[in-house]
């Protein structure tokens, strides 16, 4: 009896301080379900298909996930996603070298991030709202600028190849940026202060001011990592498609929230991590190639993410509750 | 540094936020080693008096003196580095960290790496945590445990090790009893009167005039931003105190 409640209690404790695993179960879940019903779910191509997508998504919503552990919402990465692959788009056809338009791009996601960061900190606007105005801005002026045409680049480019370019046959080297981004960030989180403080700042925002940190500069500096990796993420997919339309991007941001929050993130902030982040794209991925290659109308991808996306929230809300007791 | 030399010394205090004058000509003072009560009604300018101490507010007009040395606290991280330790009622603790990060929020302790890059020590932090809690007398399952888990005694208890073990001078506890059972406030006291064995000195704010009186050695009370009286222990009751916070005045003395 001792032994039995310890180890409830420890399994607890695991659920407790590792807010991925409810993802990962979903994952491995519809994994099963996918062999059985989908043909040729277990092949190279078809992981390399769902790796592809999930990392162009994965890419902006590891941003998502820093911000939103940092207790603040970015609704403009679509934007940022579309304005920054336009950016990369246009110098690429004015014959300015890829990698300047590349820097450009990123210096322009940089802004955008700036801007969002000091808006919501300095007026104290909710950052729902300061986001859904510049989304709205950065489109618009994208919408403008291009007159609502798609842009297409016709050369060729070792750095677009670098940028998203094949390897080991179908995959795509967008898939290790994804990797390492997910990487990277995570030891930032978890192994250092400036992950202690992002994880308070979103916990306890008074607290943590009280306790001498810089709250605002911890959001204003999360803002633009998160608008960079939305930008860095746009110039990826311009690489794999060499094209661009005024509205790429659009409607990524709440995917991306999406796969966030299934991967255990809470919206409020102060608790998830980059690995449950990580299974949360991967999960949206093998959705999306597995319900196509089981014959599914493409259309019911978004129905089926929704149920997920709800079924994931009320899981993962239950195991904090009963791991909490 | 000796007892009953003077450790904080403000004076003249005036804050005003927008039409309401919150202090007027405040002083205050709190000597080494000594526990002062605060106390005074809601509104009485106890929270923006200390406000202004651990740096969260800056004072309209007012002289502030450390140690004997005239300083300015700008903002709170200098409070912390002069030894000044806020306990808030709500404030002092992030729910959904754990005890250790929680411990050193703000202070990591990290190793370097590749001389560069600063990464968390884990293994100090953990031993550490449990270990200056031991001290205190709290004991806890693991330190990875996440706050939101204990008790309002034991956040309290964790709020004070953590300050006795970062070495601060002074220790602003702020209702720090309030919505605690009977056996966890004192428990709560036990930790003032371990803190000022320690050395430490205790400002302690509270309604609850009993809880203060237990431990104090002084009380400072405020009454619409003034201050109204400063009596040693032995001068007063704790009846008399109430009497004085609940009239807002201070009977002659026969």
């Amino acid at each position: 009896m001792e032994n039995k409640s310890k180890l409830n209690s420890s399994i607890a404790l695991l659920f407790r301080t590792h807010p991925e695993l409810g993802a990962l179960v979903g994952l491995v879940l519809i994994f099963i379900v996918f062999c059985f019903t989908a043909t040729r779910f277990l092949s190279l191509e078809s992981l390399a298909g769902i790796v592809t997508v999930a990392s162009e998504l994965g890419i902006v919503a590891a941003g998502i996930t820093f911000l939103m552990i940092t207790g603040e919402f970015d609704l403009s990465v679509g934007s940022t996603f579309g304005f920054s692959a336009m950016i990369l788009a246009i110098t690429a056809n004015a014959g300015i070298p890829l990698w300047i338009g590349f820097l450009l791009a990123l210096s322009a996601a940089l802004f955008i991030g700036l801007m969002n960061g000091i808006i919501t900190v300095k007026y104290k606007i909710p950052s729902f709202i300061t986001t859904l105005g510049t989304m709205m801005l950065w489109r618009g002026i994208l919408l403008a600028i291009t007159g609502g045409f798609a842009v297409r680049y016709w050369g060729t480019s070792s750095f677009l190849r670098g940028l998203n370019g094949h390897f080991l046959g179908e995959f795509r080297s967008s898939s290790i940026w994804f990797f390492i981004v997910i990487f990277l960030l995570n030891i930032i989180l978890v192994k250092t202060p400036y992950g202690n403080f992002t994880y308070a700042t979103g916990g306890n925002k008074e607290a943590a001011r009280a306790l001498g940190i810089s709250v605002d500069k911890v959001k204003i500096i999360n803002f633009i990592i998160c608008a960079m990796l939305a930008g860095l993420a746009g110039c990826i997919q311009f690489a794999r498609f060499h094209s661009v339309d005024p509205l790429r991007g659009t409607g990524m941001e709440l995917e991306a929230i999406a796969a966030v929050v299934v991967g255990g993130t809470l919206m409020s902030g102060g608790y998830g991590n980059l690995i449950g982040t990580l299974f949360g794209v991967l999960l949206m991925g093998m959705v999306r190639s597995g319900l196509i290659m089981s014959g599914a109308p493409a259309y019911w991808y978004q129905a089926f993410i929704g149920i997920i996306l709800i079924s994931a929230v009320i899981t993962n809300a239950k195991l904090k509750e009963w791991a909490i007791k | 540094m000796k007892k009953d030399d003077i450790l904080v010394k403000m004076v003249g205090i005036n804050k005003r936020f927008g039409t309401v004058q919150a202090l007027k000509n405040v002083d205050f003072t709190v000597k080494h080693q000594e526990v002062v009560g605060l106390v005074g009604d809601n509104g009485a300018g106890k929270s923006t008096l200390i406000k202004i101490l651990t740096g969260v507010h800056f004072p309209d007009k007012g002289g502030f003196y450390f140690e004997g040395k005239k300083e300015c606290i700008d903002s709170p991280k200098k409070a912390r580095d002069m030894g000044i330790e806020t306990v808030y009622q709500h404030l002092a603790l992030i729910d959904l960290m754990s005890i250790a990060r929680n411990f050193f929020l703000g202070r990591e302790p990290v190793r370097k790496f590749a001389k560069v890059i600063n990464f968390l020590d884990r293994k100090k932090i953990d031993k550490v945590a449990k270990q200056a809690l031991k001290d205190i007398g709290i004991t806890i399952r693991s330190v990875d445990e996440e706050v939101a888990l204990l008790s309002g005694g034991e956040r309290q208890a964790i709020a004070i090790g953590r300050a006795i073990y970062f070495g601060a001078k002074l220790l602003v506890l702020d209702e720090p009893t309030a919505a605690l059972s009977i056996k966890e406030s004192h428990k709560v006291l036990d930790y003032v009167t371990n803190a000022r064995e320690r050395g430490l000195s205790v400002i302690f704010i509270t309604h609850n005039i009993y809880h203060v009186y237990s431990v104090a050695d002084r009380f400072t009370i405020l009454e619409h931003g003034e201050k109204i009286g400063d009596f040693n222990k032995d001068e007063v009751s704790a009846e008399d105190i109430i009497e004085i916070v609940r009239t807002g005045k201070v009977p002659a003395r026969s």
